[in-house]
This record gives structure tokens, sequence and C-alpha cells, in this order.
């Protein structure tokens, strides 16, 4: 066990357990504090909570070990994607989103569509973000073995628990709070890894030369053209498809806020990818990623070679928050999803706002569970995994909720048909089919646009009250 | 509030460059153009980097100032 870093993983856990208990009473007051903090975060708080949310475990550990094995192009494709990921998010949804005034992803297509869309969406965003968590607790549970020196198991069961308890207790007032500090830290502890690593070369260019020295294919494009494109492509859509991402615009103090949130949040986010240029290529430049069991473990071995133990152990605690902090997002959209849309939403209308905000508490827990049993015995690798959901989301929600934003015309038959009909293609394509992995929403996300287009025009237009609100989602009389 | 088309919304237009860039960077592909040791592919994703952060400043002043004059 490495004694200093486990040491600061433990004082960082407590922490963020000690802000869930703070936010406990205030989150519990209406389920409008539970899922939106009471739609009162600030442009600071929210960049640093939205872009948290978005840079999960497979930004820091995915991208640099995608980057050392693939070649320098596959990590700038990378970010060329999630970079893109806020940017697209601002463009299309987040003013308009914050403008519905609604708690959930589900709760807009129900304000929009009516109560059947909201019902499949809630039961989609359930299911999604459960098997979305499983690969951030896998990757918990990775770093936990090597830092800790504890059984994987454990470490998975231990800090899975970790997050679910502030979330659980705080809701997204705990859970914007913990982002903020857990974005801090894994900003400044990949800048000043970057910042080391730079000292020891004296120049970016150096360091390149010394990489490429080491692996002459580091420069070239190694893998085929559709692998870069489907990377590009999945990454993009991020901000508009996932509720955990999506419910950081309602929790926003006003439309300018929102989009403010996502514009510096993407100046955290270029930041973060600048310094993992530089760890990129001084793990290249190490030459050991063909000794390595699993290469998303080369981030952790420039920790080793560049910084002292201190340093190492608060880089690691920024590892573990890029983790935590989009694995939270994404219990709380399952909670809402129960909680709110399907529990409040249909099953029982007149319960009390603490009934609600109880029974999602208990819901995280179960999904916690849920998913911590999938992550002891994970389904696939991490990278794979994360492209499953994404694709699904894609597939199901994208152009329901793009153009239920932008489109008069849309209408509830043709958002049924664009959801079910692309989450169901997507199923047969990928149980049935050998295509390229994660390629299934090429194909799928496209006839979920077509099928909305064709059946909406197809069927009734929507009342002119609904014509009217898409509308007023821009602004316009 | 008043009557403006969504079709000229500062977030359409700038999702057009968006895609205008990344079907440039997609549909070109020069991967045997070498700069630094590093194909030019990797170089023009590495400059998209800088472009979306400007795009997204550009719509936030942009759109800022139409509400700003539909305020007035």
């Amino acid at each position: 066990m490495r004694v200093t870093e486990s040491v600061i993983l433990l004082i960082y856990l407590i922490f963020m357990t000690l802000i869930g208990i703070y936010f406990y009473k205030r989150a519990r007051q209406s389920s409008d504090d539970y899922f939106t903090a009471g739609r009162s975060i600030n442009t600071f708080v929210g960049a640093f909570a939205i872009f948290a949310a978005v840079a999960s475990s497979s930004s820091l550990l995915g991208a640099v070990g995608g980057g050392v094995v693939n070649g320098l192009a596959y990590f700038f494709t990378y970010a060329f994607g999630v970079i893109a990921i806020l940017p697209f998010m601002m463009f299309l949804v987040s003013g308009q989103l914050r403008r519905a005034g609604v708690k959930t992803v589900p709760d807009f297509f129900k304000q929009r569509f009516g109560s059947s869309v909201q019902i499949i969406a809630a039961i989609f965003v359930v299911i999604a973000m459960t098997f979305y968590m499983v690969p951030q607790i896998t990757a918990s549970g990775l770093i936990g073995t090597y830092v800790l020196g504890i059984d994987y198991t454990v470490a998975v069961i231990v800090l899975g628990l970790g997050f679910t308890i502030y979330a659980a207790l705080g809701g997204m007032w705990a859970i914007t709070y913990t982002d903020l500090f857990q974005g801090a830290i894994m900003l400044i502890g990949v800048v000043i890894l970057a910042l080391f690593v730079l000292g020891d070369f004296g120049s970016v260019s150096a360091l390149l030369g010394e990489a490429l020295a080491v692996d002459p294919t580091f420069g070239d494009i190694n893998l085929p053209w559709m692998s870069y494109f489907g990377l590009f492509i999945a990454f993009l859509w991020f901000g508009i498809i996932s509720p955990s991402v999506v419910m950081r615009n309602f929790a926003s103090r006003g439309v300018k806020t929102a989009r403010r949130t996502a514009m510096w949040g993407t100046v955290l986010y270029l930041t973060l990818f600048l310094g993992g240029f530089i760890v990129t290529l001084a793990g290249a430049q190490l030459g050991i990623i063909d000794t390595l069991d699993n290469t998303d473990m080369i981030f952790i071995s420039v920790v080793e070679q560049y910084l002292p133990p201190i340093l190492g152990g608060i880089m690691l605690a920024g590892l573990l928050a890029a983790i935590m902090s989009s694995a939270d997002a994404m219990l709380l959209a399952i909670s809402a999803g129960i909680a709110h849309d399907i529990y409040k939403g249909h099953i029982n209308k007149q319960a009390s706002e603490r009934f609600v905000t109880g029974l999602g508490l208990v819901v995280m827990f179960i999904a916690a569970g849920v998913g911590i049993i999938f992550a002891i015995n994970p389904p696939g690798i991490i990278a794979v995994m994360v492209g499953w959901v994404g694709g699904f989301l894609l597939s199901s929600f994208g152009f329901p909720l793009v153009l239920g934003l932008w489109w008069k015309r849309a209408n509830k038959e043709g958002a049924l048909a664009g959801m079910v009909g692309g989450a169901l293609l997507f199923v047969i394509l990928m149980v049935f089919t050998d295509l390229p992995t994660n390629a299934e929403p090429i194909i799928a996300a496209p006839v979920s646009l077509i099928l909305m287009i064709v059946v909406s025009l197809m069927t009734k237009p929507p009342s002119k009250e609904i014509q009217d609100r898409v509308d007023y989602y821009h602004g316009i009389e | 509030m008043e009557k403006r088309s969504k079709l000229k919304d500062p977030g359409i237009f700038l999702t057009v460059l968006l895609a205008l860039y990344s079907v440039f960077v997609f549909a070109w592909w020069p991967t045997d153009i070498y700069w630094a040791g590093v194909s030019l592919v990797g170089w023009l994703m590495f400059i998209g980097l800088f472009f979306w952060l400007l795009l997204g400043i550009i719509y936030v002043v942009w759109i800022e100032r139409i509400d700003e004059e539909q305020k007035q």
C-alpha cells in the first residue's frame, strides 16, 4: 500500500462526505432543491461542475492511454470531440432548455410531447445511466486497487459507496459543490503534472522529439478512418444526449448563466486537454506501454515517474475526482427519473416533496448497488461500455430532444417513433450484426431522425399552445 | 420579445461552422503530410480545439447582444 497516496485519498473521501452532510437539510427541502439545486448555481461554480460532469475517467485515463497506444492523432481526435461537447450543447439546447424551466430531461419531453414520451424517456434514462455508471465504478476500482493495494472487489464497493453517500445526502447541491472541488483538483493535478514533465524536458518540441524517437509511429495515423470519425461523433453529442450533463443547465440561475457556464466549462476542458497532451507525450516517451496489462494505466506510470508522493497522491485523488464527479451526476439522473418522472409524475401525483426527495435518496443507493454488482464483473472494456450507452442515448434521445426544441411541427407520434425506433434499431444492430465497435449509432441515429420527421409530418400537428412554446424556448413571441 | 426567425439564430449558424470544419478535416484527411513528425490530421484536430472555443465565445457574445437588443 502506498501510505501517502492512501492518506490523501482518505482525506479526500471524508471531505466529500462532509459536503454531502452539510447540504443534506437544504437538499431535502424540495425536489427543486434536490434535483436542480434550487436553480441558483452561478457561472463560476456551474462551469467547474459541468466541466467535472463531462470530464470522466475516459477523459484522463482513456484519452492518454489511447493516445500512447494509437498515436498522437488519436489523442487529438479524442480532444477534438470532447472539447466540442459544450459549444455544441450551447448552440442547440442550453439556453432553450433552461428557458423551458423543467427539472429533468423526461420532464422536458412531457412538457413538449406529453406523458407517454416522458415515461419511455424516463425508463431509457434509468437504464442508460445505470450502465453508464459501470465503467466509472470499474475505473475507480482499478485506481483503488493500485493505490490502496486492496482487492478489486473491495475497492469497487468502497469507492462506489464513497460517491453515493454524498450524492444521496445532498442531491444536486452536494453534487455541484463537490464537482467544484473535484473539477479544480483534477485540473490543477494535470497542470502540475504537465509542468513537472516540461521542467524535465525544457520544451514541448524536445518532449515530442523524444516520444517520436521511442515510438517512430507515434505521429502516424495508425487506425482506419472510421475509428477516428466514430470517436468524434460519439463524443460530440454527449452534452445533448446525456441527462447527467443536460441537468446542469436546469440548475443554472438563468438562461444567460447556462450559456456562460458552458463557455467557461469549455475553457476548463481545453486546459485539461492541453495538460493531457503533455502527459500523452510523456507516456509515449516512457516506452513501457507494451509492458502494461491495462494501457489506461500509462497515466499512473507518468504520475509515478514525474511527481513526488504527495503531489502524486493529489493527482490520483484528481483521477478519482474525475470518475466520481461524472458518476454522481449519473446517479442523480437515475434518481430523478424514478422519483420525479415515474413516481411523482405517474404513480402518486400527490406525493409530498419530502417523500419524493427521500425516495430519490433511496433510489441512489439501489442504483449504486446495481452499478457496483455489474462493475465487479464488468461486461466489457471501459471505452466499449461508454460507447454502447452513448450510442444508445444518441440513437434514442438525440433528435427528439433537438427537434423538440427547434421544430414546431414535431409531435408526440414523431417523438415516440424516433425514440423507440432509434433505440430498437440500435439494440438490433448491436446484438445481431458485426458492425465495427461503437458504429451502431451512425446508422440508428439518422434512422431515428427520419422516423421522427416522417411520422410527425404524417400525423396531426401539435396544438397552437405547444407550437408557441417552441417559440418561447427561443425567446420569440 | 419580438419576432425573429430561428433559422437566423447564432446557434444554427455556429453549428454549421462547426460541421463545416469537421467535414473539412474528415474529408481531406491528409495522413501523409507531416509537420514536426506528426501527421497533419493531428494538427488540424489540435487547431480545431481552439476553433471550438472561439465559436463558443462568439456565440455567447452574439446571443447576449441579441437579448439586449430585444430588451431595448
